[in-house]
């Protein structure tokens, strides 16, 4: 037995080490681009991405693209923070939001810009204002933008007999009486109530509700982390004082947890982790609304990526969102884009590759992220894409017309402060306190005091 | 109670009684083991069922049934509709499939009689019991296989546990020698710094090590998979040492005296008298191997054709639609290979890590 | 008798050949170069992939070393005074304490159980029980941590569905601060497999003469265990308990990809290495993770020499006087 396996496991070594005789070096320059830190990691993704990166050579000899996908969402903050300490950044990150963004350091673009007499005209000004530096350079160009919206279940309005919310803005509600109130979150609350519903078929209104035993929910703000829920709920800029490094939490943010904890654990129409990471809404991924037992969900554009169970299962349609509680509507919105590392070596060749990705790459990239282009003249492209895939007539329009109300660059849900990631983790440990079981019985007002003096601390932290 | 009843019968033979005793003993214990490995892979019926479930099946299971059953449905104008099993007033429990849902009343059809249109139905839909079938779905596993390219998978995860295996086997060996039989200055010291190491957080040396990998070129291949483990293991540099010092010194001696270098001590002497202990640290790394994800994580970043297994089913647990049925199906298919060599394994194993004592 | 016998023999000639030698020195010499090309692969790993990188990072905990910022300074015991100001790093240390009170007393009374259970002659199948109790640990970590989150789930689950059933108001072990420690011990009742085989392997090492002997003397099964197999087996017991608290000091795994790198609900299950791992990655703080690295080396290593003192005490050593 011995000698047998030892002449094995030579003849393994000897073949591995013929595996390994060194690559011939390339003349082109090498640009690497990783994927991971939104979206981007899903098997359909990887292959338009491959897709992109073919192309791409295949019409730029002296590029070199090379494309490093991280496993999962889960790893690539980690993947990309090991490869920046190591000393070997990738030349380009993307898709990544405004939140992934603020945790590197990004090249200015500026020069880049100015240079190639790169066209910006192509896009929303205001939008621009989302990537400017303090010192008037841009850190990216947008290459997609994600209004919120309301995805509403059309099959559980249906079941309850209730009216559809409305897909205009400035629209009030019918309610099933035939009244008409304002489309704002008090409305919002009521609607949910009703389409909460318990394994014996009694909605949330009723006296023998069983909040043990839901089996739908009313409303959901999917994926979302605390602050975009507060953005939602009513947008404010002063979460944190540049001049006076003070942070502090809004009057209308305290109102807005208030609301968020009353939904989860009054009147139960939002679900808590425990129903959220169940196996009947999920198992574990908190992709909820696909499940089809949830009756509204407050999210991005983006989700359109992640729908595709719904197919063949139930009908979804937007709705314009409910008006925050100053009675105005306001859109809290996402936006990805690539960018280009501080330490990239050779960032002409990287700018070379972000306007492709930014304008040629867009029709294979946008329907495959669920990304709503930056671009005017690829959106009408995408709707097309996205209609063809969910067949029964979607209410694009609805995300169109929520742009004009979308939030000012200083009041987005992901802007940047000291040490904004540990804030981040923060607000999540907040999140998961309020949502856990514990929360049940949580004083809400004290946990927010005691987590905007730990904000304070974090954003003092050299 | 049965076993404990038979022995009083059985009392006239003294040897039938015994036997009968034996037979007891072993049931009970049989059974408790049963017990204990039933409560202990009772996760693991979860595992295998959830494998060959469909997204909807995982779902219909968490309020219903554990079993992967599929809900029989009725294609009624173009679009297919869930069968109940719907009583109506005169008794008669129907299988009728719904179309419209309501509140109060919902609407059915009768597949049997579809041309009667729809039947309206008064009550809460959501008691219905739906009329459904056992249906695993075992293509889970022949679409997680082609998906994650698993041959590929597979091939990789071998080579990289089997080379680092002979790596770490061979390098440990030779330090454990030196450790039970050298007369080496300062050697329990060195012992001490060797099973220091263990106690490292592996986050301690992450980034050093990582830029020198990066340094020499090896990131993006399998080289820093591998080749620290030709440096050998503190683990098993101590498992070996501990077999090495129980065997006696007689052998070696009269192979010196015979002309032997020590060399050939071992590979003469020493290790036909260990395989066993061979056996059971190679075991160890090849376990360790295939469960290995960090590294291999970050060091084939990029590398998709040099991946392996642990970090491959990652791609099923996409954050935004992950497959919980594609992760299990994988991981089953993962582990079918280390346990066979384990279950041929054992009794060789099992000789070889007898941990005599730590303090020498 | 005889294995103890050579075990003690050899350890003691051992000994005799390094204290007093008796012929030459040449033949001393050549036996240390000998020593020296054995060992030699290990001290090269040794230095070039622990010892440097210790080195390295014993250098960065005096560094402002920071993924956004290119340039190294140093700056002095910042880092080092910080650990004491930080207060998450208090957290984390009192998470992996109290998880490491939990689970070693687990992770060493499970696999004795098993063990002893395998161990018995009356057992019928042994070969396969043995490759039931391991094969949990060979379960890839992805995988493991979806079918507890699922396991454990406090609407679907089948332990609360099984506990519902016989009368228990089961909690929601994963949503819940109370219970998330208890719920990753039984996680990690999955991860004995290795101490069941180390400690079965031994038992089944202790020579049957001691127990025909103590059978004479009339003992039974209970006292043969207790007097017999126990102090025999006591040094793997020790084994495990060491590797047990090292691994609890570096768990790090199952609650990252449980918790999704969070720790939650709220700093429940916020580990020492996740903030480690964080603070060192996700908030690139290279300098201060470092730091951190250092603190959990010396707390482990603290334990484990607290370990080694307490093993004289209660560790029989066959070949001892």
């Amino acid at each position: 037995m011995s000698k047998k396996s030892v002449v094995v496991i030579l003849l393994v070594i000897a073949s591995l080490a013929l595996m390994m005789a060194p690559v011939a070096a390339q003349e082109p320059v090498t640009i690497t681009w990783f994927v991971g830190m939104g979206t981007g990691t899903s098997d359909q993704q990887i292959e338009a991405e491959n897709q992109v990166v073919a192309d791409f050579n295949a019409a730029h000899p002296e590029i070199n693209l090379e494309i490093n996908i991280a496993p999962s969402f889960e790893t690539a903050v980690d993947t990309i923070s090991t490869l920046i300490a190591a000393g070997t950044p990738p030349d380009i990150v993307g898709p990544v939001g405004v939140g992934g963004s603020n945790r590197y350091e990004w090249l200015d673009l500026k020069p880049l810009i100015d240079a190639s007499g790169y066209d910006l005209s192509g896009f929303d000004p205001e939008l621009l204002k989302l990537y400017e530096t303090n010192n008037g350079g841009y850190s990216a160009i947008p290459f997609a933008i994600y209004p919120s919206v309301m995805y509403f279940s059309r099959d559980l309005f249906d079941e309850a007999g209730l009216n559809y919310p409305p897909q205009t803005f400035d629209t009030p509600y019918v309610m099933p009486d035939g009244t008409e109130v304002p489309w704002n979150y008090e409305t919002v609350a009521e609607v949910a109530k009703i389409l909460t519903v318990d394994a014996n078929g009694a909605d949330a209104t009723m006296d023998d509700f069983d909040p043990e035993n839901i089996v739908q929910f009313g409303l959901n703000f999917q994926w979302a982390r605390i602050r975009l829920m507060w953005s939602d709920i009513q947008p404010e800029s002063t979460y944190y004082d540049w001049e006076t490094g003070q942070a502090s939490l809004p009057d209308s943010w305290r109102e807005a947890t208030h609301w968020l904890w009353n939904g989860i654990w009054t009147d139960h129409f939002i679900p808590n982790r425990t129903y959220a990471v169940s196996d009947a809404f999920g198992a574990g991924s908190d992709n909820v609304f696909q499940t089809g037992k949830i009756a509204m969900a407050i999210v991005p554009l983006w989700y359109t990526c992640c729908i595709g169970d719904s197919v063949g299962n139930f009908e979804w349609d937007f709705a314009v969102v409910p008006q925050s509680l100053d009675g105005e509507y306001h859109v809290a919105m996402d936006a990805d884009t690539f960018r280009i590392t501080e330490g990239s070596l050779h960032p002409e060749e990287a700018f070379t590759v972000i306007s492709y990705l930014l304008d040629e790459a867009v029709p294979l990239l946008a329907p495959t992220y669920g990304a709503f282009p930056a671009r005017a003249n690829y959106q009408q492209a995408w709707i097309d894409s996205q209609s063809e895939r969910y067949d029964w007539g979607v209410n694009w329009q609805v995300a169109i017309d929520s742009i004009p109300y979308v939030n000012p660059a200083g009041a987005h849900h992901e802007s940047n402060l000291p040490n904004w990631s540990q804030v981040y983790d923060r607000e999540y440990a907040l999140q998961t306190l309020m949502e856990g079981d514990t929360g049940a019985t949580m004083d809400v007002d004290a946990e927010l005091d005691t987590f905007i003096a730990d904000v304070q601390q974090i954003t003092e932290q050299q | 109670m049965a076993s404990a009843t038979y022995s009083k019968t059985a009392n006239t033979s003294p040897y039938y009684s015994v036997q009968l005793r034996r037979f007891g003993t072993t049931a009970i214990i049989t059974l408790l083991a049963f017990t204990v490995a039933f409560a202990f892979l009772l996760p693991f019926g979860n595992m295998a069922l959830m494998a060959v479930k469909t997204p909807e099946q995982i779902t219909a299971s968490a309020t219903g049934l554990i079993w992967p059953m599929e809900a029989t449905t009725y294609n009624y104008d173009g679009k297919d509709y869930t069968v109940y099993e719907v009583p109506t007033e005169d008794g008669v429990v129907h299988e009728w499939a719904l179309i419209n849902k309501g509140r109060q009343t919902s609407e059915f059809v009768d597949p049997a009689n579809p041309d009667a249109g729809l039947i309206e139905w008064t009550g809460n839909w959501r008691g219905l019991n739906e009329v459904s079938t056992l249906r695993p779905h075992f293509e889970n596993f022949g679409i997680a296989w082609d998906m994650l390219d698993f041959p590929l998978l597979f091939r990789n995860t071998v080579t990289i546990a089997v080379v680092g295996m002979v790596g770490t086997i061979i390098s440990s060996i030779a330090v454990a020698y030196a450790f039970a039989r050298f007369p080496i200055p300062g050697k329990n010291f060195l012992f001490i710094i060797l099973i220091g190491t263990i106690i490292l957080p592996s986050q301690v040396t992450l980034i050093p090590t990582y830029a020198l990998f990066s340094k020499i070129g090896w990131t993006g291949t399998w080289l820093p998979l591998i080749v620290p483990h030709f440096f050998a293991n503190a683990y098993n540099v101590f498992l070996l040492r501990q077999f090495f010092l129980t065997l006696p010194r007689e052998l070696d001696e009269a192979a010196m005296i015979d002309g032997a270098n020590p060399l050939q001590v071992l590979i003469r002497i020493i290790i036909p008298q260990s395989w066993a202990a061979i056996v059971a640290v190679g075991l160890f790394h090849f376990v360790f191997a295939w469960n290995d994800y960090f590294n291999p994580l970050i060091y084939l970043l990029g590398k998709p054709d040099l991946q392996v297994i642990s970090v491959g089913v990652q791609i099923f647990n996409y954050q935004y639609g992950p497959r919980p049925q594609l992760v299990q199906a994988t991981s089953l298919m993962a582990l079918v290979l280390p346990l066979i060599i384990f279950f041929f394994a054992q009794r060789t194993f099992m000789r070889g890590v007898v941990i005599t004592g730590v303090e020498k | 008798m005889a294995t103890i016998d050579q075990t003690g023999a050899a350890a003691a000639r051992d000994e005799l050949i390094s204290a007093a030698p008796r012929r030459k020195s040449t033949l001393e010499q050549q036996q240390r170069r000998w020593g020296w090309i054995f060992l030699s692969p290990w001290i090269f790993g040794f230095v070039v992939f622990t010892a440097a990188p210790i080195v390295a990072s014993l250098i960065f905990t005096f560094t402002d070393f920071n993924l956004a910022n290119a340039e190294i300074t140093f700056v002095g015991l910042k880092n080092w005074e910080k650990l004491f100001s930080d207060p998450l790093t208090l957290t984390s240390l009192g998470v992996t304490l109290r998880f490491a009170v939990l689970a070693v007393p687990v992770g060493i009374l499970l696999p004795l159980g098993l063990a002893t259970m395998l161990n018995s002659k009356y057992l019928f199948g042994k070969r396969l029980w043995r490759t039931l109790f391991y094969m949990p640990y060979i379960v890839p970590v992805v995988s493991t941590v979806f079918i507890w989150q699922s396991f454990l789930n406090g609407q679907n689950g089948w332990l609360n569905r099984i506990l519902t059933m016989i009368g228990f108001n089961p909690p929601n072990w994963l949503q819940d601060e109370r219970w998330i420690l208890p719920a990753l011990i039984l996680v990690g009742v999955w991860g004995v497999g290795n101490a069941m085989l180390t400690i079965l392997a031994t038992m089944q090492g202790v020579p049957t003469e001691l127990y025909e002997a103590a059978s004479v003397d009339g003992a039974n099964a209970w006292v043969k265990w207790r007097n017999i197999t126990l102090p025999m087996i006591s040094p793997v017991i020790f084994y495990n308990l060491v590797l047990s608290v090292i691994g609890l000091m570096r768990y790090f795994d199952v609650p990252y990809i449980l918790t999704r790198g969070t720790g939650q609900p709220g700093t429940s299950a916020y580990f020492f290495n996740m903030h480690l791992y964080k603070t060192a990655f996700t908030y690139a703080d290279m300098g201060y993770g470092s730091a951190l690295a250092w603190l959990i080396f010396i707390v482990s290593m603290a334990l484990t020499i607290i370990l080694f003192a307490s093993a004289r005490r209660w560790v029989y050593y066959a070949s001892g006087d």
